[in-house]
C-alpha cells in the first residue's frame, strides 16, 4: 500500500507540473457547458419545463460537463509516455508489487478528478445551479464522478499497456464520444426517440448521468443512485482486476 | 536493501530460451544459452544488433518471462522468486528510463522509497549517489534539462540505490560522446571495485576490452564465444595461424561470421 501511495503522490506532482495536460480537462467541458446553455436555454425555460424541477437548463446540463471532465483518462497518457520512454521498466525492475504502478496512477486520477469536479460545480453555481441534495449530495456527486474517472482511466490504461503506443492510446480516448453522447444529455431519456432511448439505456454512462442529475435537480432518489452504484462498482472491479492482470502479465 | 553478496555464481543460466509468437509463426530470440558469471566480475555480453543481448538481460532482470530453461541471479531463481531477484539487482536499460519531470534528487529519493527506505534514509541515499555520479550541482533541476551523459549517470545512480549484488547495464554508453563514455567507464570501475558484479552488454568492443574481465559473444540467439579477452584473441591467433595479435574486433567478426566490409554497415563502431 505504501508503494501505491508513494507512486500516487509522484503522479499528482507530475500532474501539477504538467498544467498543460489539465487545461483541456477544464476548458472542453466548460466550453460545451456554456455553449449548451446558450443554445438550449431558451428552448427549455425554467418555467414550463417540468424536467428542470424549477432550475435553469444549466443544472440539467452540468452532469454532462462533469462526465466529460471525468472521461479524459490522462493517467493512461502519462503511463504510455513512461512505457515508451523506458521509465515503466525501471519501475517494474523494483521489488514493489507491480499492481502499485497502475494503482498509484489510478489513485492520482481519483484525487485529480475530485478537484476538477469541485471546480466545475462551483462554475455551475455561478450559472445559477443549486445542488438540491445539499452538501451530502455534493460529496456524493464528487464520489460518483471521481469513481467514473478512475474506471475510465483504468480502461484507458489497459489500452496503454496492450498497445504500448501513445498514438493508439490517444486515439482510443475518443471512445468517450459515444459513451457521452448516446445518453440523455440534452433531454431526459423518456423524451428521446425510440432508437436513441434504447442506445442510451444500453449505455452504462446513462445511469451515472441520471444519478448526478438527480442529486442536482431532485435530491436523493434511492433507485437512481443504486443503478449508478452498480454500474460504478462493476466498472471499478473490472478496471482494477484487468489492470492488475495486465501489469502482472506484461512481457 | 542487501549488503550480503551471493554465495556461488552471481548469475547462472541454463538452457535459457525466449520465443515470441508472431503472425508468421514462432520466433526464437534466444535459443538456449548457458552462462555463469562469478561474483565480483565485470562480464561483457557482446553481439550484433538483434542477436539477443537485450532479451537475455530482460529475462535475467525479471522484465521478460522465460520460455524455457532456468536462471538464478544473486542466488535467487528468476522465475520462482522475481521479487527476491529485484531486491538484489540494479538495472540500467538501453534507454535511460527516467521520469523527466522529476529532478535527479527526486528520482533517486523515489527509487529509494520503492526499495523500502523511509523518507529520511531515501533522501540521504540520494545525496550519496548524487555525489558518486557527480550530479550534486544539477540535483534539483528537472532531469529533462540534463545532457545525454548526465541522464546516463543518473540512470546508473538509480540502479545503485539498493546497493545491488549484481548490476545489469544494457548498452550504457550507446549514443554518448567519447568524453561521457569515459566518465561512465570510470563509474563502472568504481562500482565494481566496491564488490558489485557487473553484467554489461555493449556493441563497443573497446569498451568490453577496457572494462570486462570475461565476455561472451551472442549471435542469432546463441553464445558463440566465451572467455577472457586475451583467451579469445589467443584462440583466434592459434586457430587461424595469424602472424599478428588479433584485436577484439577480429574475434567479434570471426565469431559472428561477419566481414569488416559487411560489419561497417551494420555496426558503425567496428572499423578496420
Amino acid at each position: 500500500m505504501t508503494e501505491t501511495l508513494v507512486l500516487a503522490k509522484r503522479a499528482v506532482i507530475e500532474g501539477v507540473r504538467s498544467m498543460e495536460s489539465l487545461m483541456p480537462v477544464f476548458f472542453i467541458p466548460l466550453f460545451f457547458f456554456v455553449v449548451n446553455i446558450g443554445q438550449a436555454g431558451k428552448i427549455f425555460p425554467s418555467e414550463g419545463t417540468p424536467f428542470l424541477e424549477g432550475q435553469g437548463y444549466a443544472a440539467f446540463s452540468l452532469p454532462t460537463a462533469l462526465l466529460t471532465a471525468a472521461s479524459f483518462g490522462t493517467a493512461a497518457l502519462f503511463l504510455v509516455e513512461e512505457i515508451e520512454g523506458g521509465y515503466f521498466d525501471k519501475l517494474r525492475a523494483t521489488p514493489i508489487p507491480r499492481y502499485a504502478i497502475v494503482m498509484g496512477r489510478l489513485l492520482s486520477e481519483t484525487l485529480k478528478n475530485l478537484l476538477v469536479t469541485a471546480v466545475i460545480v462551483v462554475v455551475g453555481m455561478l450559472f445559477g445551479v443549486r445542488i438540491e441534495s445539499g452538501p451530502l449530495g455534493f460529496v456524493l456527486l464528487l464520489a460518483i464522478m471521481a469513481t467514473w474517472a478512475t474506471v475510465f482511466s483504468g480502461f484507458m490504461q489497459l489500452i496503454a499497456m496492450k498497445s504500448r503506443s501513445a498514438a493508439a492510446t490517444n486515439s482510443a480516448s475518443f471512445i468517450f464520444f459515444p459513451l457521452l453522447f448516446l445518453t440523455p444529455n440534452f433531454v431526459p431519456r423518456d423524451q428521446l426517440t425510440r432508437p436513441m432511448e434504447i442506445a442510451a439505456s444500453l449505455n452504462p454512462v446513462t445511469y451515472i448521468m441520471e444519478a448526478a442529475r438527480s442529486l442536482i435537480l431532485k435530491g436523493f432518489e434511492g433507485d437512481v443512485l443504486l443503478k449508478a452504484g452498480v454500474v460504478l462498482a462493476v466498472g471499478l472491479v473490472l478496471a482494477i482486476s484487468l489492470n492488475v492482470r495486465a501489469i502482472n502479465n506484461y512481457d | 536493501m542487501t549488503g550480503t553478496k551471493a554465495a556461488g555464481a552471481a548469475i547462472e543460466a541454463t538452457g535459457l530460451v525466449k520465443s515470441y509468437k508472431t503472425k508468421d509463426g514462432t520466433v526464437d530470440a534466444v535459443r538456449g544459452i548457458d552462462l555463469r558469471v562469478e561474483p565480483g566480475e565485470v562480464f561483457g555480453f557482446l553481439g550484433p544488433n538483434g542477436a539477443g543481448k537485450s532479451t537475455t538481460v530482460r529475462m535475467l532482470t525479471t522484465l521478460l518471462s522465460i520460455t524455457s530453461g532456468s536462471a538464478r541471479v544473486a542466488g535467487v531463481d528468476v522465475a520462482a522468486d522475481p521479487s527476491g531477484v529485484r531486491h538484489k539487482i540494479g538495472v540500467a536499460l538501453q534507454e535511460a528510463g527516467l521520469d523527466e519531470r522529476q529532478s535527479g534528487r527526486e528520482l533517486l529519493t523515489l527509487q529509494g522509497r520503492l526499495f523500502g527506505l523511509g523518507p529520511a534514509d531515501a533522501a540521504s541515499r540520494a545525496q550519496e549517489l548524487l555525489e558518486l555520479v557527480e550530479l550534486t550541482e544539477s540535483a534539483d533541476r528537472p532531469s529533462k534539462s540534463y545532457s545525454g551523459g548526465m541522464k546516463r549517470r543518473l540512470d546508473l545512480a538509480t540502479a545503485l540505490v539498493n546497493r545491488p549484488d549484481v548490476l545489469f547495464l544494457d548498452e550504457p554508453t550507446t549514443g554518448l560522446d567519447p568524453a561521457s563514455r569515459l566518465v561512465i567507464w570510470d563509474e563502472v570501475r568504481k562500482i565494481n571495485a566496491r564488490g558489485t558484479t557487473v553484467f554489461l552488454t555493449t556493441q563497443y568492443l573497446e569498451e568490453a576490452d577496457q572494462l570486462c574481465g570475461r565476455l561472451a559473444i551472442i549471435d542469432d540467439g546463441l553464445i558463440v564465444r566465451e572467455g577472457t579477452p586475451s583467451e579469445l584473441k589467443a584462440e583466434l591467433r592459434a586457430r587461424r595461424s595469424l602472424d599478428h595479435d588479433p584485436t577484439l574486433d577480429d574475434v567479434f567478426l570471426d565469431a559472428t561470421g561477419r566481414t569488416r566490409e559487411r560489419q561497417a554497415g551494420d555496426v558503425q563502431e567496428v572499423q578496420a
